[in-house]
Order: structure tokens, then sequence, then C-alpha cells
């Protein structure tokens, strides 16, 4: 997926800060719920510093669509006016490799 | 015959050291928690009548526990984790041997998660921006953050409850997890005592209500001085207690070690004022009474009690004289502390450290100090009060708390196998 190379470290520094991780091995392909374990309210408060890391707000009806961290990447890009990725926000989730791993 | 309920772990986290064993040796030593508070950074202490409190210095939640749990609660709930991980290892309780559904936990908790909740206040009202609050503060400003975290981090799936009676909070809870055992709603129940409050608006509102002391700011650790002449109020503290609480069957099936028993408890209301006591003690020497008829020992029997004591000039006086009218010359033999001489008043938590200090009275028959007790006020003098460690016999404890909104608390301990 093309995406801008700040605005993805950004969100995966947001990311690893959360998880404490290093953002070097979250990957936007990754599901947020089933790969990095996010549950309903740890993605909730994701969302909350990524808004203030950008300064946006986003819509409730927005975040049916963000569930991955690429899907969160184009996003942004998309509501800060960066026309430089062709990957769609609705892209269809890719089959997680965490199969059968438990939810955090 | 009634299931009798004992102590078998204990916890702390106080402005005079975390952990039990560090407490204790502060206590009798009569070492004082209380310090200057130098600001609400970066907000200066300069409007402020009283500048000292009871602080839990240097405290980092992540030091003591592992899992994220800490992370997504207040200070206060931080404390009450880190004082139930202590008192659960001391019981030697393994949560994998039990049945879940037989460990509740019950905490007393006065104000809550007010760290986050006065910053995301103010921040709204500033900022006027309705978006940046932030989604747990709701979580965590609900009073039960702390019984429910508790639960979900030791793996408790009994009764779980939060009791807020002010300052008595944590009595109360004891008791009503007295009530549970002896019902046989649970083995276990897991007693915590939690706040954290020392933030700029709780203060004020305390220095607002000319309940705090404002003469000892240069000497932050004379500022607390229960049943002193010159004392002119309390001192805000901060911390959590935790007791685990158990039938004494259980307790023995499992080879525990017990610290004591827990055997009576009443709870009343004088329905009289928000935050003053009835001056002629009548209420809360009615409520002393009913917790030793419910512990079925007589007056002669009492050896020591922890004082509420608040180092207030009306509240102390009223207890002194309910203590006097209850156990007449008697009450010149009993041995009296007042733990908050040390520590501060740290509110909810306040019920569960001194029934921490009880049990600790009756496990090592020694009596921490009451400090600065250096001049005794004629209004509340009783020979069992000293500024020094006490070596005394002590059978039977009595812990009492009253809380704003006119409620009282009572709590009888006995020691261990007591048949009394």
């Amino acid at each position: 997926m093309a995406t801008d190379p700040t605005i993805s470290l950004k969100i995966r520094t947001a990311l690893g800060e959360y998880l404490k991780r290093d953002p070097a091995v979250i990957l936007v392909t990754q599901h947020l719920r089933e790969d990095l374990g996010l549950d309903s309210m740890a993605v909730i408060e994701l969302l909350y510093r990524i808004e203030e890391a950008f300064d946006l707000q986003i819509p409730d009806q927005d975040l049916v669509g963000l569930t991955t961290v690429g899907h969160v990447v184009t996003y942004v890009e998309k509501r800060l006016g960066k026309p430089a990725t062709p990957a769609r926000t609705k892209k269809p989730i890719q089959p997680s490799k965490a199969k059968g791993k438990k939810k955090a | 015959m009634r299931a009798r309920v004992v102590v078998t772990g204990m916890g702390i986290v106080s402005p005079i050291g975390i952990g039990v064993s560090e407490f204790w040796k502060a206590a009798l030593a009569g070492r004082s928690g209380i310090s200057a508070i130098t600001s609400f950074d970066p907000f200066p202490m300069d409007g402020y009548r009283s500048k000292v409190a009871g602080q839990v210095r240097d405290f980092a939640v992540e030091r003591f526990i592992d899992s994220a749990h800490g992370q997504r609660v207040d200070r206060y709930a931080q404390f009450a984790l880190v004082a139930t991980k202590e008192a659960l290892a001391d019981s030697g309780l393994q949560m994998a041997k039990e049945n879940p559904h037989r460990v509740g936990v019950i905490v007393g908790a006065g104000m809550g998660g007010m760290v986050m909740g006065e910053r995301e206040i103010t921040q709204l009202y500033q900022q006027q921006k309705p978006h940046r609050v932030h989604p747990n503060f709701i979580p965590v400003i609900t009073l039960n953050s702390a019984s429910g975290i508790i639960a979900m981090a030791f793996g408790a799936k009994g009764p779980n409850l939060t009791i807020s009676t002010a300052c008595s909070s944590s009595a109360h809870a004891l008791g009503q997890a007295l009530h549970c055992i002896r019902e046989g709603r649970a083995d276990v129940v897991i007693v915590v005592g939690a706040d954290a409050s020392i933030t700029p608006l709780v203060f004020a509102g305390f220095c607002s209500l000319r309940a705090l002391s404002s003469k000892f700011n240069d000497h932050p650790e004379k500022a607390s001085r229960p049943f002193d002449r010159s004392r002119d109020g309390f001192i805000m503290g901060e911390g959590a207690g935790t007791l685990i609480l158990e039938s004494a069957t259980h307790a023995k099936k499992r080879k525990a070690k017990v610290y004591a028993e827990i055997a009576g408890y009443a709870a009343t209301s004088e329905a009289y004022h928000m935050v003053i006591p009835r001056e002629d003690g009548v209420e809360v020497a009615h409520t002393m009474r009913l917790a030793l008829a419910d512990a079925e020992v007589t007056l002669a029997q009492v050896d020591y009690i922890n004082a509420h004591a608040t180092s207030t000039t009306i509240g102390d006086a009223v207890e002194a004289k309910a203590i006097r009218q209850l156990f007449k010359s008697r009450a010149d033999k009993i041995a009296i502390s007042a733990t908050k001489s040390l520590i501060g008043h740290t509110l909810g938590a306040a019920g569960a450290i001194g029934g921490i200090a009880s049990v600790l009275a009756l496990h090592t028959e020694q009596i921490h100090p009451t400090a600065n007790y250096d001049d005794p006020d004629p209004a509340c003098a009783l020979a069992g009060l000293s500024h020094s460690a006490q070596d005394r016999r002590v059978k039977v404890a009595l812990l009492n708390a009253f809380g704003f909104g006119s409620n009282n608390a009572a709590v009888v301990f006995k020691q261990a196998g007591r048949k009394t």
C-alpha cells in the first residue's frame, strides 16, 4: 500500500507508544484487533491519539472502515487532503495470519 | 452458629511506606508522612490556606503491576491495585485454586478518580473542545473503577461493590464484607480502601470548607495533631489499604496464617448535619456499643481503640467525649491512637488503613504513637493516648470511622483464636 511516509510513521509511532512496541515492527497490513490485539476500547483510545496528532475529528460513521493500520493511514491522508495514495479505505480486510489467536 | 471471619492478608500504600512492614516500622517510630505541597504543577500554592499533605512520594504503578491494568485507571485505583497485590501475596491465597465466584471485592472510596477528572474538566472548560475529552474519562472517574480493575487483575468473580460514605467508606467496606461472608455469599472478600485526591480542586474545596489545618504550613510534620490542644484541622492524605477477609473455615482448610478475627460491625447515621458531628457524642457512643454487641464483646474487654481522630477541633472532642460516655472510668485504661497523626486523613482509605493498624496492634501487641500529642487538650484527654509507642496486651480492638453526610461506622477485631 503506497502511503505518505510521514503520516504512516506518525500513526505507527502512536500505536507503538500505546502498545509499547517498536513502531518498526508495526505493519500497515496489520489488523488492529486481530493482529495487534486492540479491543474496541483500545481502538477508540488510539483514534483519540490520532485525532490529537493530526488535529482531526473522526466522526462515528467513519470508524467502521478503520480496521487495519493501513486503513487508518489512508483515512488520515484523505482527511488531510494528501492525494498520493491509490489505496482505498474500503479495501477488503486481508485474512489474518494470527488465526485462532485469542482476544486480548 | 454464624460464620467467623478472619483477616489473612494485608497490603498498604501510604505516605510513610509502601508495604505493611515498612508502614508499621515507620508508624511505631512515629515518623510523619506529612510534607509541603510544593505546587500543583504549574499551579502555585499561594492562594491556598493550607499547604501541606500526606503524600505518597515517587509512586509509579509500573514498578508494582506488570499488566496494563495499572495504566487504565486513576491514581487511587493504582494504589488499590498495589495494596491488593501485596495483600493477596501475604494471604497465600492462590486464585487458580479458588472458585472465583466465591471471591468478592468491596472497595471503599470517597472521591475516586479525581486526578483525571479535574484535568479533563479543566481542559474542556478552557478549550471548549468536547471531542478532546479522553475516552477513558467516564470509566476512570466512575467510583467503582477500583473494584472493577481489582476483579479483572486478580480474577475475583464474586460480589463486586463500592461503598462511598466519604471518610468512613472503607470501614463500611470492612463491615459489609463481614456480613457478606457471614451470610455465606462469599468465602473470601478483598476489602480495599483507596483515595488519591490531593488535587487542585479537591484541596481547594477542603480549604474553603475550613476543614484543613493552616497553622503549621512551615512545619508540616507537626500539622496533624489529633487530641492536642493546638490542633486546627485535618491534613489531607492519600493511600490505600487492603485486607483479605475470609471465613475461618475457609482459612483453616487452606492452612492460612490468621492475623485476627473481624468480629463485629455497626453502621448508623446521626441524621444531623452534612459535615458537623453531634456535639453530645451520643450517636458515636451508640455506634461503638452496637459494634461491640455484634462482636459479643463487653466494654471491659476492649483494649485498644483506633480512633477516627482527624485533628479537627470539634471532631476529636466529640469522639473523646463519646469514648468516655460509653466506657466511663475504663476509658483511661484503653490504649488509643490516631493513625491520621502520621499520614493525614486518607479519606476513603482511612478505614482500611486504620483497620490494618488495629490488626497489627492485635498481632504485634504494640500501639503506634499519636504524633504531636504533646499538650493534651482537656476537652479530649484520655490516659491511653501517647505520643510514644506503647507495648500493650491487646485482645480486642475497636476501629472508629465517621463520614461527611452524618454517618458513623465502628468495627471490632479480636485476637485470632480468642473465644470471647
